[in-house]
């Protein structure tokens, strides 16, 4: 290893001080300001401390059952899980097959299929919406679950396709052949040889197809009219549009709204590590 | 142990025909090589053998079951692949008890041929790592003995051993060797490396552009081999091309003269087709380098360009009058210095002679 100097190693490290603040610092101020009352946050000039602190806009959103701002947010919270977990395992159990056969399979169209698919998925989402909502109006599918898991779905499968396509081209072929003289079928192979190699993509695309999944507005505010399927960035943005804005409320929403993913992404960390490649081909 | 058989077998990728008109009998329990240079498809028919190429026309049999249309995993056979391919993610154990676990074996009974084969290929002691904290020569014995889980009928080996080094390579060789006597599957080897083939070959299969150039033990191969090909790719260094030429004699009877030397001997036409030794005929004597013997009367002259010590053995290049980097092997230390004169002489019985376009014209020598 090249040894670095005193003054690189400075580099090095205040470079990554200034990431570290400037990724954390809009979390931070997220924080403050749903712990501030809003006095605090309406008197200039905005100060970082702020002179009392309670958690009250907590309490409102997750403890108080009564009040419709809780209601809201867990109804959006339920929906949220629903539709993103499902529209990430339905993606995904379709994205391993598809993934698998355009990398490992032989045939020229299948390629094309590959582009094809990753055409949609550049298409702007406003050029969609107005087909998908008059279908989805017809198919009385406007306000429920399965409107936005399918809408869902649709972009998130091309995308997990391409993610584990291109991991999967990183396994060497060998380890498809090997298993196939041992005595398994291709989706043996699948189950017990590439999944488990490929768990760190495995990983990184389920997190991925998550966070699309918990961040997206756009079809979920057309899609979706009351708590019945609203997602939480819906029902944060709802409580922005009132007639008076209640910054804490919206920042303590949005603080809470981030545990869920970023919670997933701690556990997944240890699979995200890759590694498990070395020593299975060659020397 | 099952016989194996080839008949008529042919692979084409487009209107690239890879391999061209494959028969062969392989008997049971043979350890048969197939070797060539690179792009000769040995690899391909190795492949098209364990079922992972399709076989464009032809048969192909194990034992008395017709199975090119069989698939990889209902063939029986196992194979060893150059890059080893151990799951990098299972312990040896399960590496070796994988087919195992495929054909729904109970765990004791896994349990029980993982360990008697970890004995075989001293392994038991490392049977709870990964591949990647094994050796290169280890990782090569778990890849056998994966191969050895499901008491397969055809062993196939790709190259198994080219990516250990010198030392490695000759210990595993032999054990291979040992393993071949004490398991008496048959078994189809893939190399590039002669003299991994003549060293564990029952028989060798040499191929070129995708055909059999020819087919025999070791030996037959090193004395009669039947083109210009097999001779040159058999043995070490490779056999020198002299050109020559058929020059008329009394009594029925032709000599045939190394060109630019006064080495001349008689051959008896009555015994060779005579269109391949015509009087004037170009054709080519190849000689192989450990039977040109330096000797001051020696008929086959050249100038030194460089030698080679190689302790037990010596190599000395040489330019002769046609023919650029001969080379003669010699026993021990010589001290020859490039630039200098040399002769050499042979015996008769030595001398293979081939036709012009490289076909062996046989008996060879009077």
């Amino acid at each position: 290893m090249i040894k670095r100097s005193k003054i690189q190693t400075a580099i090095v490290y205040s470079s990554a001080i200034l990431l570290g603040l400037v990724l954390l610092c809009p979390v931070l101020w997220l924080f403050i300001m749903s712990v501030s009352s809003t006095k605090d946050l309406t008197t200039l000039p905005l100060s970082w401390i702020p002179a009392d602190i309670s958690f009250n806009n907590y309490i409102s959103l997750i403890g108080d059952f009564d009040s419709t701002s809780a209601e809201s947010f867990l109804y959006a919270l339920r929906n949220s899980l629903i539709v993103a977990i499902s529209a990430t395992v339905l993606s995904l159990s379709v994205a391993i097959p598809a993934a698998y056969s355009l990398s490992r399979l032989p045939g020229k169209r299948r390629s094309s299929l590959l582009f094809i698919a990753i055409a949609t998925f550049m298409m702007p989402p406003v050029a969609l919406v107005l087909p998908l909502y008059s279908a989805m109006a017809s198919l009385g599918l406007l306000n429920t679950h399965i409107a936005l898991i399918a809408v869902y779905c649709g972009v998130l499968v091309p995308f997990t396709t391409w993610l584990l396509k291109s991991n999967f081209d990183a396994i060497p072929i060998d380890l498809d052949e090997a298993p196939l003289i041992d005595g398994a079928n291709r989706l043996q192979i699948i189950w017990y040889i590439t999944l488990p190699i490929a768990k760190p993509a495995l990983g990184a695309a389920a997190l991925m197809a998550v966070l699309m999944a918990w961040d997206e507005f756009f079809y979920a505010l057309l899609f979706t009219n009351d708590i019945r399927a609203k997602t939480l960035p819906v029902a944060i943005a709802d409580f922005a549009a009132g007639r008076v804005a209640d910054y804490g409320l919206i920042s303590a929403a949005g603080i809470l709204a981030t545990i869920p993913p970023v919670s997933m992404a701690y556990f997944l960390q240890k699979s995200l590590v890759s590694g498990l490649m070395s020593g299975s081909v060659k020397g | 142990m099952t016989a194996l058989s080839l008949k008529n077998i042919n692979k084409s990728f487009g209107d690239i025909r890879v391999i061209q008109n494959i028969n062969l009998d392989i008997k049971p329990g043979e350890f048969v090589v197939f070797v060539g240079p690179s792009g000769c498809g040995k690899s391909t028919l190795l492949r098209m053998i364990a079922g992972l190429e399709d076989i464009s026309s032809g048969e192909f049999w194990i034992g008395d079951r017709r199975a090119d249309q069989l698939p990889a995993s209902e063939r029986d056979i196992a194979m060893v692949f150059q890059s080893y391919a151990l799951y990098p993610h299972m312990t040896l154990a399960e590496n070796i008890g994988f087919p195992l676990r495929l054909a729904k074996l109970p765990k004791d009974q896994i349990n029980n041929k993982v360990q008697e084969i970890a004995s075989i290929l001293q392994l038991e002691h490392l049977l709870d790592r990964k591949p990647g904290q094994i050796s290169g020569g280890q990782r090569q014995r778990v890849a056998i003995g994966r191969s050895l889980a499901r008491d397969p009928k055809v062993i196939l080996l790709d190259e198994p051993l080219s990516n250990l080094d010198a030392a490695l390579r000759l210990e595993m060789r032999i054990e291979l060797a040992k393993l071949h006597k004490q398991l008496e599957a048959t078994m189809i080897y893939v190399t590039h490396d002669q003299v991994e083939a003549m060293t564990l070959a029952d028989r060798i299969v040499i191929l070129n552009n995708g055909e059999i150039a020819q087919i025999g033990s070791p030996l037959e191969l090193y004395q009669t081999p039947i083109n210009t090909f097999v001779a040159e790719f058999i043995g070490s260094p490779k056999m020198n091309l002299f050109p020559a030429s058929v020059n008329e004699k009394k009594s029925q009877k032709k000599s045939i003269q190394i060109i630019g030397s006064n080495d001349e001997f008689a051959v008896d036409t009555n015994q060779h087709p005579p269109q391949e030794l015509q009087t004037g005929n170009q054709i080519q004597v190849g000689i192989r380098p450990e039977h040109l013997v330096p000797s001051d009367t020696g008929k086959i002259k050249g100038t030194v360009t460089s030698t080679e010590q190689l302790g037990s053995d010596t190599y000395i290049y040489f330019d002769s009058d046609t023919i650029k980097q001969a080379v003669a092997r010699i026993n021990g230390v010589a001290s020859i210095r490039p630039g200098e004169n040399i002769c050499f002489a042979v015996a008769h019985e030595h001398y293979h002679l081939f036709t012009s376009k490289g076909n062996r014209i046989k008996p060879t020598v009077l």
